[in-house]
This record gives C-alpha cells, structure tokens and sequence, in this order.
C-alpha cells in the first residue's frame, strides 16, 4: 500500500496550550480524507503543520515521500493548499491569478496556458476570464481557489474548510472536482463542519481535544455507533 | 528569478489598479510642500498695532515713523489713553500696541532715560517673540541714530551676519523635514500596509506554502513602494529649489546617497512592522506612533533639539530622521562635503543594517 501522508507521535504546544496532542495517522495515494471535530480541535492546526506553516513541538511527519521537517523546500513544489479564507488577490483577474501561482510554481509557459485554459472551461468562467476576481460570486470564488491549489499537479492538496459560507448547490459541485482530483491520483485532506459532506470522504478521522478520537471510513463508523447518519456519529463522538 | 519577477508584477498591479491611492500618493508632497511652505513663516509682516504717543513731540513722531517705514508693522489705530489698549486687544485689532511716555524728546536731550512700553499678544508664542524682537531692533537702530545726532560718538556697533541661511528663509527648515516624512510615509506606511495586508487576507499564507521564498516575496513586494517613495523625493526638492529658494549647495551624488540610505532606514522599518503585526490597522497605528510622531517632533525638524529636556535629547539620538535631517541639511544649505556628514552618514547605515538584520531574522524564522 502506498501512503501519501504518514503522521506519527505529532504534537503542537503554544506555551501552555497543547494544540494538538501526539497524534498518529496515514492516508493513502489517492484517497479523500476528512479531518472532523469542533472548532479548536486542532484540524487547522494539523493542516498548517503538514503544509510546512508551523513547526511542531514534537513528532514526525512524511508528505508526498519527503521529510516535512528536513525537506521543507522539495514538499512545497508537491503541495497545494487552500484554506477556508478566500486568498487570491482581489483586484487582480482570474486569468492574473493564476497566471501569478503558475509562474511561482515554475510552470513552463505553454504548460501554463494550456491548464490555465482548461481551469476555464472546466468552471465554466469563460465570462470572467479577464474581469476582476471581487466580481465572481462567493462559489464560483472558491473554485477558483481550488483550481489554483491544483495548477501545479501536486500530489498532495490540503483543504482548510474550503466550503463554509457557499450554498448546497455549488458545494455539490465543488465536491465534484474533489472526486475528479482523487480519480487523477491526487490525495485530499480536508476539514469540514458540514457532517453531510463527511459522508463524502473515504475516510474520517474524528479530532477532540487535540487528540485523535477513532478513524475510519463512514460506513464503519456508522454501523459502528448504530446510527442512520454521520450528524449523529458526531453527537456519540462528542458526547462521550 | 521568475517569481521575483510574477510577485513585481503583481504588486505594481495593484498599485496601478488603485488609482486613487496612486494619485493621492503622488500629490502628497506637493501638498505637504506648499503646506508649509505658507503656513511655517518665521517672518512676519504688516502686523497689526496701535501707538499711544503722550509726547506727541518730533522725536515721538521719528520713533513711530521708523516704525512703520519698517515691513514688520503697520499702525492701525492711535490711541488716546491706557484705557483704549485693552479695548483694542479684545476687538482683535491689534498684536502689539507702543507706548510713548511723557517728555520723550526732552528727556533724550537732558539725556535722562525714558521708557518705551510695547504691550504684546502673547496668545500665540512664535508671534509674540518674534514681535519682540523686531521692536527691539527698531528701537536699537533709532537710538544709534540719535546718539549719533546728539554726539557723534559710537564707541562700538554690532553687526550680525545670519550665516548660511542670510534671509531667514523657513524654506531651509521645512523642506529637509519633508523629504524625511514623505520617505516614512511612503516607504515606511505603505510598505507595512501592503504586507500587513497580505496577512490580514491570507494571501501570505498562500504564497509562502508556494516554493518562493518569503525573503523573494517581500523584496518584490517593496520595490515598487521604493520607486515611488524616490520619485516623491524628487518632487519635494524640485519644489523647495524652484518654489521655496531652497539652496542646493552640495553634491547631488551624496544628496542622492543620503536619500536612498534613508529610504532603505524606512523600508526596513515598515517591514520590521509588518513582521511582527497581523492586522493593517495595527501596522497603520505603529506607524503613526511610533514612526511619524517622533519623525515630526524630536527629529529638529519643527521643534530645535537643543530647547527640550535632557532626557528627550537623548531619546532623540536613536531617531533616525534625527540624523537623515542633519545630513540633508549639511549638504543643501552648507554645501558639505562626505567629511562633514560622515557621523549622520554611519549612524544611519548602522541603524539601518540593525533593523534589516532584525526583519531578515524574522523573515527567515518563517514564523510570520
């Protein structure tokens, strides 16, 4: 079996506070993992360690094949990140946008083109193209988002919330290019607060405290705490 | 390299996408200038006054004649009586009123002394000296003239030559000060603002998980404030030489030296800002208080050093713009040479390669 991620033994103090306590787990080549839990948990906190943005107290951790400690610099070309706050720029257009993280990623120019091309046929932005990015609705900005995360075909994409504050539908559709990534071989880790979007996921891991509550694939877990859906696995999980 | 290049690109985007804030940039020093230019005047003219003459005799009528032949004053009212000069005061009509004691010719024949009152506003201190000041001159001149007529004897004269600056010109002050604000306010606020920004939005966050190195991204983030923060320059000097007399004496090499040293003093200062803030807000208010406030009033720019408390004077030598003014007015008004200005020089490229280190150090830390 070939794993993308493997956390072991990791833990993140801010002075006092232990952020993240001594957790342990892996994710495959490929697969949708969904990392749950209240706000103040740790899913953010944990994201930001695996993206190399904070340095743990303690532990170790392998991303796409690299040491995140000791090969920083090689992680970050096999990376892609987006977090739940919107962080492209503004005012500059779709095309500028990705065009900007193209270029930083080193993309060749006629690569570069070609994808940023199929990023608009895909999200049907051929409209938008050129106008400011303040212009798009909130959905259509996230996808965007998304997409930027990806035009670098990294490995590994990290997920920080990536849906909170967009309606149903463009969620739905949003999941679609999840799916579409992990058939391309790409491992997703990502955070969410919605439990209907964890029954997404093809495996789960429940974060309280810090700690790591159970893992497991939603099915199991469901049949596990006998219950009809993942809403009410997260009430036993957290009421324990 | 190519990074370097996409992120310069970005940011001169973003300038040119906000227009307004470019524009009111740009006219931020023509403002300031002209700002004042009119509004700090050391010298003053046509000030109003009222005279109470009780000799009413010829050398009475020489004195106020001297007077008003000078530009300082201008008689607006004869008075009567003491009892009038107050009234005066509280019309607002007057700044200064002259009193004339009885028997003043007289008194300066039989060679007694008698007593010139002059009665300032001293609501406003800067007028008030300066008023007393040019009184006294005139009176001086008017009994040298007198003792003359009377005598013919002058066993000494004084004569005072205002060296390196003969007319008194506020212009010599003032623009000096204001090349150092434009270089904090440009260089210092809006390098700050535009990172401090970039964290605030989470864009940071995205870049710096990017394999571009956080030291590449703010180097290119703040070249183009260093652009603009040059041309500014270049306009506050163009204005005081060619509006404001402003002399331009000495090399316009080391002039130039000088400048884009302090420029990097005050980039390096926005960036140690912006490392350790996270909102814009913030990075705005530190500079306000801790960048504009002291540039403004413990640089000598407005206020001389040398009359504040011990304490403050010490405190003053740690203030870069302190020592930027020095130099920029060494060289302009005395024309000095790298000798003369080697102290403000060094001291300025210490505290500026301190504050790189300090930043750099953070930067590299990762920790931002």
């Amino acid at each position: 079996m070939e794993y993308s991620i493997i956390v072991e033994h990791l833990t993140k103090k801010f002075g006092n506070f232990t952020s993240v306590d001594n957790i342990s787990f892996s994710v495959k080549k490929g697969e949708i993992f969904g990392l749950l839990g209240a706000n103040g948990a740790g899913k953010t906190t944990t994201i930001r360690m695996l993206c190399g943005l904070l340095i743990p107290t303690s532990g170790t951790m392998n991303v796409a094949g690299y040491d995140v400690f000791t090969q920083g610099k090689e992680i970050r070309k096999h990376i892609g990140y987006m977090s739940q706050k919107f962080s492209l720029y503004e005012d500059l257009s779709v095309i500028e946008n990705l065009e900007l993280f193209g270029t930083i990623y080193k993309l060749k120019r006629d690569i570069l083109h070609k994808r940023i091309l199929q990023i608009i046929a895909r999200l049907q932005m051929r409209n938008y193209a050129t106008s400011k990015v303040e212009a798009l609705p909130l959905g259509q900005k996230q996808k965007l988002a998304f997409a930027t995360a990806l035009i670098h075909k990294p490995e590994v994409v990290f997920l920080d919330e990536p849906t909170s504050g967009v309606d149903p539908l463009v969620r739905r559709d949003f999941w679609n290019m999840i799916y579409e990534s992990a058939s391309e071989g790409v491992t997703i880790v990502v955070t969410t607060h919605y439990m209907d979007e964890a029954e997404y996921c093809n495996r789960l891991c429940f974060m309280a405290n810090g700690k790591v509550e159970i893992i497991g694939n939603p099915t199991d877990l469901k049949n596990n705490y006998k219950v009809e859906n993942m809403n009410e696995v997260f009430h036993k999980i957290s009421h324990r | 390299m190519k990074s370097f290049r996409a992120i310069l690109i970005k940011e001169f985007r973003h300038i040119f996408r906000d227009m307004r804030t470019l524009v009111l940039i740009l006219t931020m020093p023509i403002v300031l200038v002209v700002l004042f230019g009119y509004t700090i005047k050391n010298e003053i003219s046509n000030t109003k006054i009222a005279v109470l003459d009780y000799s009413n005799d010829s050398y009475s009528k020489l004195y106020i004649e001297k007077m008003t032949a000078s530009t300082y004053f201008q008689i607006v009212k004869v008075l009567k009586s003491e009892n009038e000069i107050e009234q005066a005061f509280q019309q607002g009509l007057i700044h200064m009123a002259v009193v004339i004691p009885r028997n003043f010719e007289e008194n300066i024949i039989r060679r007694k002394q008698s007593e010139i009152q002059m009665i300032i506003d001293a609501s406003n201190i800067n007028i008030a000296t300066t008023l007393d000041s040019y009184g006294k001159q005139i009176t001086a001149s008017f009994q040298k003239e007198i003792n003359q007529q009377l005598s013919n004897i002058q066993p000494f004269d004084v004569s005072i030559k205002m060296q390196y600056n003969p007319s008194l010109e506020s212009a010599y002050m003032f623009i000096p000060g204001n090349i150092a604000l434009i270089m904090i306010i440009v260089t210092a606020l809006m390098t700050s603002i535009t990172l401090s920004r970039e964290k605030e939005t989470g864009s940071w966050r995205m870049l710096a998980i990017t394999p571009v190195r956080q030291l590449t991204m703010v180097v290119a983030k703040i070249i183009p404030y260093m652009i603009i923060s040059l041309i500014c320059t270049v306009i506050v000097i163009v204005l005081g030489i060619f509006m404001f007399k402003m002399p331009m004496h000495g090399s316009i090499a080391l002039l130039s030296l000088v400048c884009v040293l302090f420029m990097f003093t005050a980039c390096s200062l926005g960036v140690l800002i912006s490392v350790y803030t996270k909102t814009q807000q913030v990075a705005m208010i530190l500079c306000m208080l801790g960048l504009f406030l002291p540039a403004l009033l413990l640089s000598g720019f407005i206020f001389p050093i040398e009359n504040m408390p011990q304490v403050i004077q010490i405190i003053s030598h740690i203030i870069p713009t302190k020592w930027f003014i020095i130099a920029l007015k060494d060289i302009m008004i005395k024309g000095a040479g790298l000798i003369t200005v080697w102290l403000p020089l060094s001291i300025l490229s210490v505290m500026t390669l301190a504050l790189m280190g300090l930043s750099l150090n953070k930067l590299i830390s990762k920790n931002v």
